[in-house]
């Protein structure tokens, strides 16, 4: 089966309960997000989506590009199948693999090697790629005997390590990314490279959301420029990232724009 | 490709989860999985996790035994030492609660994973289900030591016990789902649990029979579904020197179940919005 990802005209919006019924702070938020913010029966909503559509077949790797608070995470979200729309319909054909959180699931009490099954199963491992995992994770991380240790003993660069072989560990046919994975110190960062880049490779359709236009030219064919919920652009990655560039007034602050 | 990976996942709005159900049983790995972690993770520092589910139990039980048959003389069940009868009422009860905080609680420190990837909310509160069992039955051990002090043993009713231990369960699992639920939109919940719990020992009938409750509240009383469950659980464990009340016994039964079906449905409703509230 190809894999294969549909939205029609979907929307989604999500309430803010501890905001209900304060006029200020709703004004305030909705200067913030750009006008996105609604208030409906005492309870504010956030319009996050509005009428998105495109659909993305195998070969495709789609860039998701915009400010803050432009869609593009509650887009990833949808994907992943974490929000349902209010209207419209989200078709997704194949495994998806959202590497939207770094440490899922890990619990700092129990091992390294004890901390590999649980995020893997949140996933979608079968049993049987559990084992492998199992086999080929302690080894790529290089721990050694670490890995037996409890997961709060661990150096930061131990934990990174970790935690970036796990979450690619799973073969998906479709990848979910929030930025790129972090990979920890210079000599794991080749490696790393090579294994997210592997990765990629043998995945049908990849979808990356990040502030970096450089990032999503190195790695997306597509991209959809995002702003306030709504679809700005969709087309080759090249054109979307010339417009969007031209929008701002100083592109080069866009790199260094705070992540969200 | 595996047939087992291969997935279609078609969200719109009013699309009822048809498959709601099946969909829950073929996660049932992940199900044992978190439970298996809760439980490795209350029992790493074993020595703590182990005297707490015996110390507990233990000492309430010693201090209903003075307050209410030293102090106020209430009586027992037929021929059946006070220290037991509270014992007996002490071991549901402490499930009833252990399943309450346990659960209500689950949701919200596991925000991290119902925020971040989708798999049916369910199995979380249902997966403290384990834990709270192992503790009953390391205080169910202990029961088992104070018939051998009192040399009281029971009869063949014993049989039957796990069909209220797991009427305990579902009396249990209505009211937490809901509150579950309802703590995460409203975190006030978390103040309410241990208010309800500390409450409830005492409008339930842990520290006495219920036999000392006047005929014509009986009735009423029993719409605390913990009287039917606790007065199960004293039917099978004092060797038939406990007689259920029937008409009551019915009636807390049939909360039990109005509280589940109130529970699941409302858990159901508001499932999918608490990766965007928790």
């Amino acid at each position: 089966m190809a894999a294969k990802i549909k939205l029609d005209n979907a929307s989604f919006k999500y309430p803010i309960y501890a905001l209900a019924s304060r006029s200020l702070k709703v004004s305030m938020f909705r200067q913030a997000t750009g006008g996105s913010i609604g208030d409906k029966g005492g309870v504010v909503y956030v319009q996050a989506l509005s009428n998105i559509s495109f659909e993305l077949s195998p070969g495709d790797r789609l860039g998701i590009i915009g400010r803050n608070g432009s869609g593009k995470s509650t887009m990833l979200r949808v994907l992943a199948g974490l929000a349902h729309p209010q209207s419209g319909t989200v078709t997704v054909e194949g495994r998806v693999v959202p590497l939207i959180e770094k440490a899922l699931g890990i619990n700092p009490e129990l091992s390294g090697y004890a901390n590999i099954e649980l995020p893997l199963r949140l996933l979608g491992a079968t049993r049987a790629e559990v084992k492998k995992a199992q086999q080929e994770i302690p080894e790529f991380c290089g721990l050694g005997r670490f890995i037996h240790l409890p997961f709060r003993t661990y150096s930061d660069g131990m934990k990174t390590r970790l935690a970036f072989a796990i979450s690619t560990a799973l073969q998906a046919d479709i990848l979910v990314l929030d930025e790129w994975l972090a990979a920890g110190d210079l000599e794991f960062q080749e490696r790393a490279e090579v294994r997210l880049t592997k990765l990629l490779d043998d995945t049908e359709i990849v979808v990356l959301a990040s502030h970096a236009p450089q990032l999503i030219e190195y790695v997306c064919n597509k991209t959809l420029w995002m702003h306030g919920g709504e679809m700005v652009m969709l087309g080759p990655t090249r054109e979307v990232l010339e417009a969007y560039q031209r929008s701002t007034h100083n592109p080069i602050s866009l790199a260094y724009a705070a992540t969200g | 490709m595996s047939a087992e990976a291969d997935r279609l996942l078609i969200l719109e709005p009013g699309r009822a989860e048809r498959h709601y159900w099946r969909d829950l049983w073929s996660y049932r790995e992940l199900f044992a999985i978190l439970a298996w972690r809760d439980l490795a993770v209350r029992y790493k520092q074993t020595v703590i996790g182990v005297v707490w589910a015996v110390l507990r139990p233990l000492l309430t039980m010693m201090i209903f035994t003075v307050i209410f048959s030293v102090v106020a003389r209430l009586p027992s069940e037929g021929a059946a030492p006070y220290p037991i009868l509270v014992y007996a009422a002490m071991l549901p009860w402490f499930l009833f609660s252990t399943i309450l905080s346990e659960a209500s609680n689950s949701l919200v420190s596991n925000a991290n994973l119902i925020s971040k990837v989708y798999f049916p909310r369910l199995i979380v509160p249902c997966a403290t289900l384990l834990v709270s069992l192992v503790d009953f039955l390391v205080s169910f051990v202990l029961l088992l030591g104070l018939m051998a002090v009192f040399s009281f043993w029971p009869d063949w009713r014993i049989l039957l016990l796990p069909l209220f231990i797991l009427l305990a369960i579902l009396a249990a699992l209505g009211p937490a789902l809901l509150m579950t639920a309802m703590n995460v939109k409203y975190r006030d919940f978390r103040f309410l649990i241990p208010f309800v719990v500390q409450f409830g020992l005492y409008v339930s009938p842990v520290g006495f029979s219920s036999s000392v409750v006047p005929e014509q509240w009986r009735l009423l009383y029993s719409l605390n579904p913990m009287v039917g469950v606790i007065d199960g659980f004293r039917w099978c464990l004092l060797g038939g020197e406990a007689q259920i009340y029937w008409p009551g016994f019915c009636l807390s039964l049939a909360v039990v179940a109005i509280l589940l079906v109130i529970g699941v449905r409302y858990f159901r409703h508001t499932e999918r919005t608490f990766a965007d509230i928790v």
